[in-house]
Order: structure tokens, then C-alpha cells, then sequence
């Protein structure tokens, strides 16, 4: 079953390749700033030996693609944003840090966060990809009223859509968890078999004229950084090339064209008509049985 | 009571049964979640889930149930009304897709009001139900029963059919049917929550499964869930339910049935089956 989606260029599919920068944000999850070694090292990694790979690996297939940063990793790596945006992606917002504030701090967070990123490139944010992958009932009117023009973190649709809420029209990229690394490589999965769970999604993806969201991480332990895994990228490019002509499109772009084209579904406040059931509701845990 | 297996007709080589259970917002705003961002997956089942997989029973001509929670028929009801539109059932699955351990009058007042809003919606009964998260207490069955429901599908305790023999909420002894299933093996979640396995070896997982099962019991029953993250609403998920159909149908003397439709065939042919008095 089709998507019906009126992507860009006629095409029947767009790729919209993102890679969540997540350097030392993701560590500072777990440890101090003065205990940045060893294990938690992972994510100077993606940076030191990381991006330049990535860079040459997207160049190479002439993949246009998004960084979601941190404004935390963004003044720690002020060059390297610079020579993502050099190299022609797009570097878009992933908040201050990689922990979420409180709901009344979330505005000034996020602000911080998108200030850090444009200054280190030089130029306007557009997007947002939440840290955590969580958003609260608010987060879709700040980003609104930042400036921002898209949110990529819900993962509800096949294709990019519009929130026509109150405050103005937001686009949403969606993506799958399915379609990335960090699932598979988090559970010790070979290369050969997260390359094959990309296959699995994008051969079906293609089919049904739907979006096609590879989301990457540039870390050492379950992004695609390493040698080995950044051969596994070029496999997987070259052999989407061969089977497809679909653009390669940042989320920028495709959320321009999402704000503009008429013919992209509209839907309201994704929060409202929860939300007096949610003030009876509590938290209750997992509904599924562990593993043992 | 008897102790005689339930024995399918020789001419059913195999009986299946295909579920998807809904599982739209309700499952996390249940839990006090708000359906946004990573928490947003069963937003799919209204939006494409549960059109792709009608659309996939139409054009493979076989009947499906689908267990719907009263939330989300109050959240989507065009949808749950296309499922009834297009021939396939419509069953019932708890209001907010609870986790199903509440007690005394919470049960039967939620099992009400699910019931009340699918049959409303359908402008027909409900005929059947199967627990959110697996739990079920044994006044669910008296609760059901007085509601006219003719089957459960919560137990895992056995491979075939059988009827359940209790004592009713009027002090009569009555009769439920019970569909048995398995949410370790033939369910889409364990593979693609827990283990993250792709796609196509959970195709082969599941094709193994009915092979098994054809040469063995003969009754198959498989459950998916039309959202994405750890559902199969998704294109290549959605590829693997109906390549395992497709697999199915190749086999001879294959009978596949909506829950409801085989429940009716099972009061039908008491003699046939098992019954097992309520413990």
C-alpha cells in the first residue's frame, strides 16, 4: 500500500539521511566532565576518528544529510560543525544537552541549544531532534516560536506530514528507530545483520513510496563510525543508488517542501485530545515481560 | 467434564487464525504516557497500520479479528468502522489496553465500557476478546459471558481449542470458547522489541512455526500489531505477515477463519472438543 506522498522531483521516494552528532553529550549522561576517558570516550571518538570517515563516505555516494547537535557538543566542536556545513549538510538542533529540563526550563533550552549550533556554523537552525526522543505538550510552540520550521522525532508516519497548531505550521520528518543503527548495534548485532534489517526496511520502504529515514549516530560503540561499519554504509549507498533514483534530501529541505505543498496531510495538536485522560493517568511501567 | 483431546475434522488440515490487536495511543496514554515523539508509534495503527493490513486481507481474500481497546475506537472511529466495512472482525481488547490486574468491580465495569463503545460503533455485538498484556482473572469469563461474548483469547496453555466449563455470574454452569496463543513465538513484539531481529528471519522464524504446526496440531493462530516501532504496520513488516499467508495458503486443505467465525464453528461441533472445567 502506497504512501500517496507528493514527493519532491516526481520521485517516489526521498532519503533523508541523519546522523545524531551525540559526542560527549551522550557520556556526560553518565559520568563528569573530568571523567571523560575510557568507556566514556566513545564519543570523542565518533569525533577524532568518526567524522572525517563519515564525511568521505557521504561524499563519495553524494549524500546530502543532517546533524542533529547538541549545544554542549556544538561548543566543543565548534570545527567540526563548521566542516559538516562546509561540506554542504545541514546542522540542525538536538537541544543545550542531551538531559531535558524541566518543562518551564524547556523554552531557554532550547534556545541555548539552537544559539550554540548557529554559532558554530554561521548560519539559522531550522530543526529540532529531541535528545531523549521525548517531547512535552509545549515543545512543538517553542520550537514555533524560535523559528524553527520542523521537528524529526515522532515516529508515527511513512512519510513527512504538517501540525497546524495555534501557534503556525510545523513540519514533522518521521523516523524509525528500525531504520538506524543504534538498535542493532546496542544489542551486539554483526554488521552483516543490521545491514540486512536495513535492507529488509528500505526494499519495503521503496515499495511503498514512502520516506526512506536512515538515522545514524557518529559514536564509537553503537553508532556507524568504525572502518568496518562505515565499508557496511557504503554497500548499503551504493546499492540504494543501483535500485533507486530517490533525491537525497536533508530534512531542511524536505520540510520546506512539506510547509508548501498542499497536498501533505494536516494534523492538529497531537497532545489535546490526551490530555484529561493523561491527568487521570499514571505512570504504570512496561506492559511486556522481560527477557530473563 | 471430559478429557478427550479436541480433534479437528480430517479434511481441516489446518486451521488459522489471524489477530491484530490495535494497540493504537491508549497503549501508552494508559500508562500516563503522552503519545509524542518516540512514544508516538501507535499513532500508526489509525494512519497506516490498520489500513495496510486491511488492505493486504482484501487482496489475499482471508478474514482477520481485530482486538480494538475501547480508547482508541473512541479516538479513531471511522477506522475501526472500515475493519467491519471491509469483512474482517472486530473483537474487543480492555479500554486503555490496561495491564489487566485490577480488581473486582474495575474489570467488569472497563469490559462494559469497551463493550459498550465497539458495539455502539459496529451497530452489532461483540463476540470475543482477548486480554491487554495477557492477564485474566477467573471472573473475566463470567463477565463475558453475561455480556454474550462466545470466546476468549488470552490462554496460553495449550495448542488447540477448547471449551472452558464454569459456573456463570447467575450461579449456572456455562461454557466459554477458548482460542489459545502465544506471545513468545507467534507474535510480532518479542522479535522486534526485545531481540531486534530482521524482518526476514522473523519470516523464517514464523514459517517454521507452521510448518510444525501443520504437521502437528494443525491450529495456528498469529498475532501482529499495525503500529510501528515493535509492530508490524510498517511496509517491511506488513511484507512478512503476508509472505507467511501467502506461505500458508500454499498448503492444502488450509481453513482460515475470523475468531469469531471459528468460535461458532467450535460451539457447533461440541463433540469435536476439548472441555476443561474453570480451576
Amino acid at each position: 500500500m502506497k504512501t500517496n506522498f507528493p514527493w519532491p522531483e516526481g520521485a517516489s521516494n526521498a532519503v533523508a539521511v541523519t546522523v545524531n552528532f551525540d559526542a560527549e553529550s551522550y557520556d556526560l549522561l553518565s559520568t563528569t566532565p573530568d571523567r571523560l576517558y575510557g568507556r566514556f570516550s566513545y564519543g570523542r571518538y565518533g569525533v577524532r576518528a568518526g567524522l572525517p570517515r563519515l564525511l568521505d563516505v557521504l561524499a563519495k555516494n553524494e549524500v546530502r544529510s543532517t546533524f542533529f547537535v547538541t549545544g554542549v557538543d556544538a561548543q566543543r566542536h565548534a570545527n567540526a560543525l563548521q566542516r559538516i556545513s562546509e561540506a554542504g549538510h545541514e546542522v540542525a538542533s538536538r537541544g543545550a544537552s542531551m538531559k531535558r529540563p524541566d518543562a518551564a526550563q524547556e523554552l531557554t533550552w532550547l534556545r541555548d541549544g539552537i544559539d550554540a549550533v548557529s554559532q558554530a556554523t554561521g548560519k539559522p537552525v531550522l530543526g529540532y531532534r529531541s535528545p531523549d526522543n521525548e517531547l512535552t505538550p509545549r515543545t512543538l510552540y517553542h520550537l514555533l516560536e524560535l523559528g524553527l520550521i520542523y521537528d524529526s522525532t515522532f515516529q508515527d508516519d511513512d512519510a513527512p506530514y504538517r501540525f497546524a497548531l495555534s501557534a503556525g505550521k510545523l513540519a514533522e520528518i518521521p523516523i524509525s528507530f528500525a531504520l538506524g543503527d543504534a538498535q542493532g548495534f546496542s544489542a551486539r548485532h554483526s554488521h552483516q545483520r543490521v545491514l540486512q534489517i536495513w535492507r529488509d526496511e528500505t526494499e519495503a520502504l521503496l515499495a511503498a513510496d514512502a520516506l526512506i529515514p536512515l538515522t545514524l549516530h557518529l559514536r564509537g560503540d553503537f553508532g556507524s563510525s568504525r572502518a568496518a561499519r562505515i565499508a557496511m554504509l557504503d554497500t548499503y549507498f551504493q546499492t540504494l543508488r543501483a535500485r533507486s533514483n530517490a533525491p537525497f534530501v536533508t530534512c531542511a529541505d524536505l520540510a520546506r517542501w512539506t510547509l508548501e505543498t498542499v497536498e501533505v496531510p494536516e494534523e492538529g495538536d497531537p497532545y489535546e485530545v490526551h490530555a484529561d485522560t493523561l491527568a487521570n493517568t499514571v505512570y504504570r511501567g512496561d506492559l511486556a515481560v522481560k527477557p530473563i | 467434564m471430559t478429557m478427550t483431546k479436541t480433534s479437528l475434522p480430517a479434511h481441516m488440515k489446518c486451521v488459522v487464525l489471524l489477530g491484530v490487536d490495535f494497540d493504537g495511543p491508549c497503549h501508552e496514554v494508559g500508562r500516563g504516557i503522552a503519545p509524542l515523539g518516540i512514544h508516538s508509534w501507535g499513532r500508526y495503527s489509525a494512519k497506516r497500520g490498520v489500513p495496510r493490513h486491511l488492505d493486504m486481507c482484501q487482496r489475499l481474500g482471508v478474514p482477520c479479528t481485530f482486538f480494538v481497546p475501547g480508547y482508541d475506537a473512541e479516538l479513531y472511529p471511522e477506522v475501526v468502522k472500515s475493519i467491519d466495512r471491509n469483512g474482517c472482525e472486530v473483537a474487543a481488547h480492555g479500554y486503555l489496553h490496561e495491564a489487566w490486574d485490577m480488581e473486582g468491580e474495575e474489570e467488569e465495569r472497563l469490559l462494559r465500557k469497551t463493550d459498550d463503545i465497539l458495539s455502539n460503533l459496529l451497530g452489532k455485538p461483540v463476540l470475543g476478546w482477548r486480554s491487554p498484556s495477557g492477564r485474566k482473572s477467573a471472573k473475566t469469563m463470567q463477565v463475558l459471558r453475561s455480556m454474550g461474548y462466545i470466546y476468549d483469547s488470552s490462554d496460553k496453555d495449550y495448542d488447540l481449542p477448547y471449551r472452558w466449563r464454569f459456573t456463570n455470574a447467575a450461579g449456572e454452569s456455562d461454557t466459554i470458547i477458548e482460542l489459545p496463543n502465544n506471545t513468545y513465538s507467534l507474535d510480532d513484539f518479542p522479535f522486534y522489541k526485545f531481540s531486534y531481529t530482521p524482518p526476514s528471519e522473523v519470516l523464517d522464524q514464523w514459517l517454521a512455526e507452521f510448518d510444525a504446526i501443520y504437521n502437528g496440531d494443525r491450529f495456528f493462530v498469529l498475532t501482529v500489531h499495525p503500529r510501528s516501532g515493535w509492530g508490524s504496520g510498517t511496509p517491511s513488516r506488513t511484507q512478512v505477515f503476508e509472505e507467511v499467508i501467502r506461505h500458508i495458503q500454499k498448503y492444502e486443505g488450509v481453513h482460515f477463519f475470523s475468531s469469531a467465525e471459528f468460535a461458532r464453528w467450535c460451539q457447533q461441533n461440541p463433540e469435536l472438543l476439548e472441555e476443561v472445567a474453570n480451576v
